[in-house]
């Protein structure tokens, strides 16, 4: 039987929003055995997606060091450069489903697949890109009023539609330490994840708001445990916010930061009943192993493409992460400006089902949804012109006539774009 | 047959003539005696030249290190003879086909190893190097591979003078049959002695076809210049290191957008130890020109471990001070001129009535020239002292000229041409002369390349470069006015000393000649990462004729000039032009995937 190979070199985030492609892949090509591809490092969570039978690493690093050997001998570094594909022990692929467009995965695509499907699927040096990666491309650049989320577009580039069940990751048996499978494992806690990191120092919410938050929780939800999250890079913010905390509420505080592998986190998530932060890559870890997740979206992040995948989720959208009017313009400034205040005690409040109508007056708040074409957020009870338009832009990206590149423009589908 | 007799029996078939030698000459440089796991061991004057436990298990370890670096087809030469166990082990760890020559410095250390340790079934695998340096130098040359030095450092002590003797002659050839371009770029002082030098040496290096960038932080003088305001001694050095210190990124940013194959600083370039241990953990080979005085200016004493290659103007005491502070590899590249901005010329009438005299000074107010130029005032020439930094110059105020303003390059030479007898003192901040001194400054040079006549306070360094012949030497500053008066009157002597040292200029002191002596320095260093480029080893001819192992770039590799270098980038390039349509084979997509990773730039700065 010939295999698939679904390419995803991005990072943790886009990983998790490959979920939903995978899972319809796999419902439409119920025999096909699918291959995944994707960054070295995050290879123990793509062991956790199902649907997918080998995951391969690919190895930057190695690509790196390669790439600045000593280059007087150019033949052996193409030797080397194959020898490396050869330790990798691929098998054959009938196709490679690719989902990001850079060159990089591109070129992974044709030494791996001789059929393409995604970017790059016209050849390895073509500019042209299909509909859907055109449109994906544009849609980064240029935001516009889009309501196709980004999982859901990648579905679109794999010539599939949105998966009727979203699909979710459940970790297997790992070992944890001792006082985290304590944590995990006993009490009837409602556990809130944290998610510290952030990447970016400019996309990092302040620790003062989390210290806020925290109080919050353990004084209005009796049963609340919060479990701070992030990787080795949060660890000195974790500490100083404990040591930030009064002594008195640290019993109910589990400090997690930089102690877990993926798989552990999974694993932790998974015991998780809300998980909450800015960063989406855990974001959507969290939501993927079951959590509800409410999103503090300030800087790049945008609701509407990178917002948690399923329904019953909620962002808070800064409004000055955009035109205060329109969110389909940033402004420069929103990227590097914190906002001035934190929705702590209306999360609190979405917490326990008791949202009022005001949302404070930097943030929006968006709720997730989801119909046949896919995720969308509304921000009140009525779906707007907008998400009312997923289903015009689906049959055109879709239809067999927008595989001919040529006159494909995609500005005339995402509104507020110039063309 | 005993050992001798067998390995003379070996040698008269690789090499008669040396076997003749052999017979000609006694031993008795090495005194053998047991190692107690009962081989023999040699020692001199009490020092052992192999271990005098195990000399097999030492070499072992020796040839291991050594074989780490070494790589398949190079011409590997050994320095340091002994009773050859680091040889024989060599040979076990090393590609069949590298070359493994030795240098054999000394028939009598020669012979006494031949009468003890057997060649048999090894000796036929090495060819003996001997002569004098030049010959030495030019056998090995003449195998026409890279050439990789390996030092047995305990056999190598025994002759010191004549390794170092091959060593010069062996970069003076290589310097000679370079025919491969380096992408080099110098990095340049915000301000001072050394930018016009970074200025000259950009111009060497292009002028040997070298592919050269320059970071000139001149132009951030005015900037830097301007924090002089700040009155807070601490807070404007605080300032001042800071503006140093982002230079420095700006340099490594530069770096990281095309990385080149040598970063050359010139003294008082604005690169950090932070920014330095950055380039070499991106594999950017580094050097410093230190085009100072190391007992006056010794911020050397910080960044000695900063960069790959030290290059001083100063010898023997100099060159141990580095070597003692941790430097890996320090040279001594005296300075030099520029012929093609340092030369004779012709003075306008209104040039010659501002700059022609008799004597003249260019230079700055050191101490030593403040107390000895009063003497040149008042006798029967005319005497101009020219150059800035004379404030309260006292006697010397009716003689300075513009006003001590400072004098820029083509001013200076064409003071050099109109001056009769130009006075050349050194810079001291005693009295006199520089008991130390050694090193010689660039005016030297510079004079001599404009063919000017020159009167110099001697050096010990001076008369390697120039001989009497050529310049005026006074040795105590009493013998200064009567050389004047002596030259004035034979303008037919001053004459064909200027051209003599004008000569030497051209045939051995240009900075071409010194930026050649500098990259074959490092190229005998880095055989494989500069060696190999200069000896042409990237260009598309070479690569072409090493790619039996991967045919499918025979087509690619063609489809270059012979003699250009070529470079991933290069070979990506050519694979992308050749079209969208293009179907790519498997070698040209793991070009571009390789490319895609090179362009990286993440985590540089």
């Amino acid at each position: 039987m010939p295999r698939s190979l679904l390419i995803q070199l991005a990072r943790l985030g886009d990983l998790i929003q490959s979920l939903p492609a995978i899972s319809s892949l796999h419902s439409s090509l119920p025999d096909q055995p699918f291959d995944l591809l994707c960054a070295a490092p995050l290879t123990p969570i793509g062991k956790l997606f199902s649907g997918i039978q080998g995951v391969y690493p690919w190895e930057g690093e190695r690509w790196h060091d390669l790439a600045t050997m000593d280059g007087g001998h150019k033949e052996r570094l193409v030797i080397a450069a194959e020898q490396y594909i050869a330790d990798c022990a691929f098998p054959q692929y009938s196709v490679a489903y690719n989902l990001n467009n850079h060159p990089r995965s591109i070129v992974a695509s044709h030494l791996l697949s001789k059929r393409v499907v995604g970017a790059g699927d016209q050849g390895p040096l073509r500019l042209s890109r299909p509909p859907w990666v055109t449109y994906l491309r544009q849609m980064a650049s240029d935001r516009g009023s889009n309501r196709i989320h980004l999982a859901d577009a990648f579905c679109g580039v794999c010539g599939v539609n949105p998966p009727a069940v979203v699909p979710t990751i459940q970790a297997t048996h790992v070992d944890l330490p001792t006082d985290l499978a304590h944590m995990v494992n006993e009490g009837s806690w409602d556990r809130i994840g944290i998610v510290l990191g952030a990447g970016d120092g400019d996309r990092r919410v302040p620790l003062v708001a989390w210290r806020q938050f925290i109080e919050a929780c353990i004084d209005r939800l009796p049963n609340g445990l919060c479990v701070l999250i992030g990787g080795p890079g949060e660890r000195e913010a974790a500490l100083a916010l404990e040591d930030q905390l009064p002594p008195s509420y640290l019993s109910r505080l589990f400090n997690c930061v930089g102690r877990t592998s993926l798989p552990q986190l999974a694993h932790v998530f998974n015991r998780c009943q809300w998980v909450v932060g800015s960063d989406t890559g855990p974001l959507h870890v969290g939501v993927a192993c079951g959590a509800r997740a409410i999103g503090w979206y300030f800087s790049r992040a945008r609701v509407h493409e990178t917002g948690p995948y399923g329904v019953g989720h909620y962002v808070w959208q800064c409004r000055r992460s955009a035109d205060p009017e329109r969110l389909d313009v940033p402004s420069v400034k929103s990227v590097t400006q914190l906002p001035c205040s934190w929705p702590v005690m209306e999360t609190l409040q979405l917490m326990q089902d008791q949202h009022g109508s005001e949302n404070p007056t930097e943030w929006e708040l968006w709720k997730s949804h989801r119909d046949e074409w896919g995720m969308f957020y509304m921000n009140g009870e009525q779906p707007d012109a907008a998400v009312l338009q997923r289903k015009n832009i689906w049959e055109r990206l879709s239809a067999p006539s927008a595989n001919q590149y040529s006159d494909f423009s995609p500005h005339s589908l995402i509104a507020g774009c110039s063309s | 047959m005993n050992v001798f007799q067998k390995n003379v029996a070996m040698l008269r078939c690789q090499d008669p003539a040396l076997a003749s030698q052999v017979l000609d000459a006694t031993g008795g440089t090495l005194s053998i005696q047991a190692a107690k796991s009962g081989v023999p061991t040699a020692v001199v004057n009490n020092r052992s030249i192999h271990s005098a436990y195990d000399p097999l298990r030492e070499a072992e370890q020796w040839a291991a290190h050594q074989a780490n670096d070494c790589q398949a087809g190079e011409a590997l030469v050994v320095l340091g003879v002994g009773l050859w166990y680091h040889v024989e082990a060599l040979l076990g760890k090393v590609s069949q086909d590298s070359i493994v020559m030795i240098v054999v410095p000394c028939l009598s250390e020669f012979v006494d190893g031949l009468a003890v340790r057997s060649l048999d079934g090894w000796g036929e695998r090495v060819k003996w190097v001997w002569g004098d340096p030049e010959h030495m130098a030019t056998q090995v040359l003449q195998q026409g591979h890279r050439v990789r030095l390996l030092t047995y450092e305990p056999a190598l002590s025994l002759h010191l003078e004549l390794y170092d003797a091959f060593r010069f002659q062996l970069r003076e050839q290589l310097s000679k049959r370079v025919s491969g371009a380096l992408n080099i770029m110098v990095v340049g002082p915000i301000y001072g002695g050394s930018l016009p030098i970074a200025g000259y040496v950009v111009r060497a290096l292009e002028s040997l076809g070298h592919c050269v960038s320059w970071v000139d932080h001149s132009l951030h003088y005015p900037g830097y210049h301007h924090l002089g305001t700040i009155r807070d001694d601490r807070l404007r050095l605080t300032v001042q290191q800071r503006f140093s210190d982002t230079l420095g990124v700006i340099s490594l940013a530069h770096v990281a957008e095309d990385p080149p194959d040598i970063v050359l600083a010139m003294s008082q370039a604005p690169l950090s130890m932070a920014v330095l241990e950055q380039m070499r953990r991106k594999k950017v080979l580094t050097a410093m020109w230190f085009v100072e005085n190391f007992r006056h200016m010794t911020y050397w004493q910080q960044m000695i471990g900063g960069y790959d290659f030290w290059f001083v103007m100063q010898q023997a005491a100099c060159l141990e001070a580095f070597k003692n502070a941790g430097a890996s590899h320090v040279s001594y590249l005296p300075l030099a001129a520029d012929p093609t901005i340092h030369q004779s010329v012709k003075l306008t009438e209104q040039e010659r009535a501002e700059l022609e005299a008799d004597v003249s000074f260019l230079g700055a107010g050191y101490r030593n020239r403040r107390e000895m130029l009063p003497a040149l005032l008042g006798h029967e020439w005319t005497f101009k002292l020219w150059g800035n930094e004379w404030d309260n110059a006292g006697t010397l105020g009716k003689v300075l000229q513009r006003n001590g303003a400072r004098i820029d390059t083509s001013t200076s030479v064409k003071i050099f041409n109109g001056t009769k007898v130009n006075v050349n003192l050194h810079s001291y901040t005693g009295e006199g002369f520089d008991p130390d001194g050694d090193s010689v400054n660039p005016r030297t040079f510079e004079l001599a390349s404009c063919g000017a006549f020159q009167v110099i306070d001697h050096r010990t360094l001076l008369p390697d470069l120039f001989d009497d012949t050529m310049m005026g030497v006074v040795k105590t500053p009493e013998e200064l006015v009567p050389a004047i008066r002596k030259y004035l009157h034979e303008p037919e002597q001053r004459q064909v000393m200027a051209e003599a040292s004008q000569q030497r200029v051209v045939m051995c002191h240009t900075y071409a000649h010194r930026m050649q002596t500098l990259l074959s320095t490092m190229g005998l260093a880095c055989p494989d990462r500069i060696g190999a480029i200069l000896q042409g080893e990237r260009q598309a001819e070479s690569l072409l004729a090493r790619s039996r192992g991967c045919p499918e770039l025979a087509p690619l590799l063609k489809s270059f000039p012979k003699t250009d270098r070529v470079e991933l980038v290069d070979m990506a390039r050519t694979i992308r032009l050749k079209g969208p349509e293009a179907q790519l084979k498997r070698e040209e997509l793991l070009i571009l995937m390789m490319d895609e990773y090179r362009q990286e730039k993440r985590d540089f700065l």
